[in-house]
């Protein structure tokens, strides 16, 4: 036996903890310097410090173990998801049915123009445009959150910022699933897979998140109102979620939104007080920021700049005219209502999500369709939290700065 | 005619001031809401008047003048009403209660208008704990010497508004062991209490120019007393109050000041006399602490009696004005109601008993003030 046999072997191998640790502190430092140095979100650090650790900076974090920590960032979307779902208030649009509308006309508007932007200026073809356009209509649910969280933001164009959010993900998620079969037809798939996949996913994903959902009332309601123990139990049964769901291969956002609208609209005594997921929750945001810095990929922006540029400016005039469209009555001025478009504009995490899950059905299609969505996602991924953030200062909703300390 | 001229008003109108809550309909916490339902409710058409307060999680409704309490109630309910369609199309809750129970006064934000501003420069951390919720009641004066006079001989009565009123059992997040424990946090301010011993007007007038003169007071707004001559509106206005959980309790609250009133300023009990208030932190105590179960001390005899013998003597001798004034039933109601010691924050600590959460007592105090349709 080697005398030295104890020594770990060279080159020194890395392991997912380490890492974990590294973004974590990366994003930590990162978000301070954007915030001190440059008044800009935290965010935006964290994305900028995944960016110089990841392939298409520094590339000390490679390919091989960005996939491995991938595992965080699906949990992280477990998280974000349920939130998102539980601020779907269905009393609230049924109350005021204009919201929906609304929800409607920012989200058709925007995919609209999306699609005829790059089919008649880029030249793109239509399922390939249709695809992009849905995956577009949605705002960055992560980006919002975290940005009002921040600011600890409080007031109308906060609140149905978060909940057009919850609502335009939810309808680009499903347009999405809709557009499978059209996606199989191209590739020439039988009919059976044309039929049965979308239904699948569509039939698998609701009853996971209505059977989550049941069972997460059981058991708050026999914890009781301990908010604590209520959490945690909340976040071991939203990672039993998403677990299910990947390992039956179910749309994880479909599930977990499902769930948390469930869980809100079903809770008919109240069991649950508002999720805050708390530092837990935090941490969990952080790093899904670090490793979207970590997987830009910087070339596919330069390259789409037009077309990302282009794609970025139809998207918010979709918006900002569909919701300008329903103020009347709404109960916002018109001022809050542009600020509210505003506030939409950030694409992000979901996006590449939507991306990748396509990616891996048909892998052809993915890689065109990525150079369609990616440019935005990049422009958006940095100019998307700064104009959130804007847009809710503006409307004055953002907590006060606390006076200079003495 | 002095510097501070009493507004000619007709004796025994009635007008309220109720400041509510505003909270979020998720978790039930205060929310940063005022300027967007006041943004909606000016497109609305309501009777009476809705105004910011000094924090973005409050409103203030407050009613036209009435002669009766039936026109009040309606008004209100109306008024009640047109707030709470602008509230559901805003998601937000509408609550009564003197405080909110678990909110962190720091969180608060100040209104901003230049007076807020100033006054949240002034008292500091006082102006965001000042985030509590009353009723004021505006009775009419003839003149200002009867406001005088109802001033300090009402002031024998403001235990019975307090306990009857009493609806702050809980502050930041935590069961006070009060009835109403918003009173404490006027108590901070340099000028609350009571009105100093002037005997008509023209004294009342000689001591405000004084304090003018001193530069402590620029007008009767800075004083926070507990019940003071408003001459501006020409009423006596009775601040002890917490915002009681529904508009038909503060009106019938209302509506026993009216009887009391008349019953003061036609039968007039007493003289103005400083023994009166030898006893009145005591039994302003006993009220905020105990609410229907306090021990009240009479300033004239030294007698000893508990709230509910109290407000059933108190009922008996203005019976007949309230029967003029057609509000007997009402206020028997109110006054008999409390002999099995019900009041707001007895109510309020029962929910809390019951569910175990704090969000869920907001949740329901919404509902009492807001009443599904």
């Amino acid at each position: 036996m080697p005398e030295l046999s104890f020594l770990p072997a060279l080159p020194l191998p890395s392991n997912q903890i380490i890492w974990f640790g590294v973004l974590l502190i990366a994003g930590v430092v990162g978000g301070e310097i954007a915030k001190r140095a440059f008044f800009l979100p935290r965010i935006t650090g964290y994305v900028a410090a995944g960016l110089a650790l990841g392939p298409d900076g520094f590339a000390l974090l490679g390919r091989p173990m960005l996939d491995e920590l991938g595992v965080f960032a699906d949990i992280s979307i477990g998280l974000i998801l349920f939130e998102l779902g539980h601020r779907i208030d269905l009393r609230w649009l049924k109350r005021v049915p204009r919201l929906a509308l609304t929800s409607l006309a920012e989200s058709g508007l925007s995919a609209i123009l999306v699609y005829f932007t790059l089919t008649q200026l880029f030249g793109v073809g239509p399922l390939h445009a249709a695809v992009a356009a849905a995956i577009g209509l949605a705002t960055s649910p992560a980006v919002v959150m975290r940005i009002t969280a921040d600011l600890g933001a409080e007031g109308q164009v906060t609140e149905r910022t978060l909940l057009l959010t919850a609502l335009n993900c939810s309808i680009a998620v499903l347009a999405l699933t809709a557009l499978i079969p059209s996606l199989y037809l191209e590739y020439r798939a039988g009919w059976r897979i044309i039929l049965l996949h979308p239904l699948y996913l569509l039939g698998g994903s609701f009853v996971l998140g209505l059977a989550a959902s049941a069972l997460t009332l059981q058991v708050l309601q026999w914890i009781g109102k301990r908010v604590e123990v209520q959490v945690l139990a909340l976040v071991a049964l939203i990672l039993v979620t998403v677990g299910v769901a990947l390992i039956l291969k179910f749309s994880v956002l479909l599930a977990l939104l499902a769930y948390g609208g469930l869980v809100r609209n079903l809770d008919r005594n109240h069991s649950l007080a508002a999720p805050d997921f708390g530092l837990i929750g935090q941490m969990f945001f952080l790093i899904l920021f670090v490793l979207a810095g970590a997987n830009l990929d910087l070339a596919a922006a330069v390259k789409g700049i037009a077309i990302g540029a282009a794609f970025v400016a139809v998207r918010f005039i979709g918006k900002a005219t569909g919701i300008m469209a329903f103020i009347p009555g709404s109960g916002l001025k018109a001022r809050q209502g542009l600020l509210l478009a505003v506030a939409l504009t950030p694409m992000s995490g979901l996006a590449v999500i939507m991306l990748q899950d396509t990616q891996s059905l048909f892998p052809e299609f993915g890689r065109a369709l990525a150079s369609l969505v990616l440019p935005a996602v990049v422009l958006l991924e940095i100019a998307g939290p700064i104009l959130t953030q804007l847009a809710l200062k503006l409307a004055g909703e953002a907590r006060p700065e606390p006076a200079a300390k003495g | 005619m002095g510097e501070l001229p009493f507004k000619l008003s007709q004796p025994l109108t009635l007008g309220i001031e109720l400041e509510l809550q505003i909270v979020n309909s998720r978790d039930y916490n205060l929310t940063r809401g005022a300027s967007d339902l006041l943004g909606s409710l000016a497109k609305s058409e309501h009777p009476g008047d809705i105004k910011p307060e000094i924090t973005e999680s409050m409103i203030e409704m407050s009613s036209s003048v009435h002669e009766s309490h039936v026109k009040l109630i309606a008004e209100l309910r109306t008024m009640r009403d047109a707030v709470a369609a602008a509230a559901r199309t805003l998601n937000l809750g509408i609550a009564g209660g003197g405080t909110h129970p678990f909110q962190k006064w720091n969180d608060r934000r100040i209104y901003d208008t230049e007076r807020f501003n100033q006054l949240a420069g002034l008292y500091g951390y006082l102006a965001k704990q000042f985030t509590v919720f009353g009723q004021h009641i505006h009775v009419g004066c003839a003149d200002g010497d009867e406001a005088v006079y109802l001033t300090h001989t009402l002031s024998r009565y403001a235990p019975h508004f307090i306990a009857l009123s009493a609806s702050s059992p809980f502050q930041q997040g935590e069961d006070t062991l009060f009835d109403s424990s918003r009173l404490s946090v006027i108590n901070a301010f340099p000028l609350s209490g009571t009105m100093p011993l002037a005997r008509n007007w023209e004294e009342f007038e000689a001591y405000f120019s004084r304090m003018q003169g001193f530069g402590i007071v620029k007008s009767m707004k800075d004083f926070y007393w507990d019940i003071r001559p408003k001459p501006e509106f020409g009423t006596v206005e009775i601040r002890v109050c917490d915002t009681p959980l529904s508009v038909d309790r503060a009106a019938a609250i209302a509506a026993y000041a009216q009887a009391l009133a008349r019953y003061l300023r036609l039968e007039r009990p007493w003289a103005i006399s400083a023994e009166a208030y030898l006893v009145y932190s005591y039994n302003r105590f006993q009220a905020c602490r105990y609410g229907m179960e306090a021990n009240l001390i009479d300033p004239c005899d030294g007698s000893s009696a508990s709230m509910r013998q109290d407000l059933a003597a108190t009922f008996s001798r203005i019976a007949p004005h309230a029967e003029e004034l057609g509000s007997r039933p009402l206020i028997q109601g109110l006054l008999m109601g409390a002999q099995d010691s019900a009041n707001d924050a007895r109510r309020l600590r029962a929910r809390l008993k019951e569910t175990q959460s704090f969000a869920d007592v907001v949740r329901w105090q919404c509902e009492q003030w807001m009443q599904p349709r």
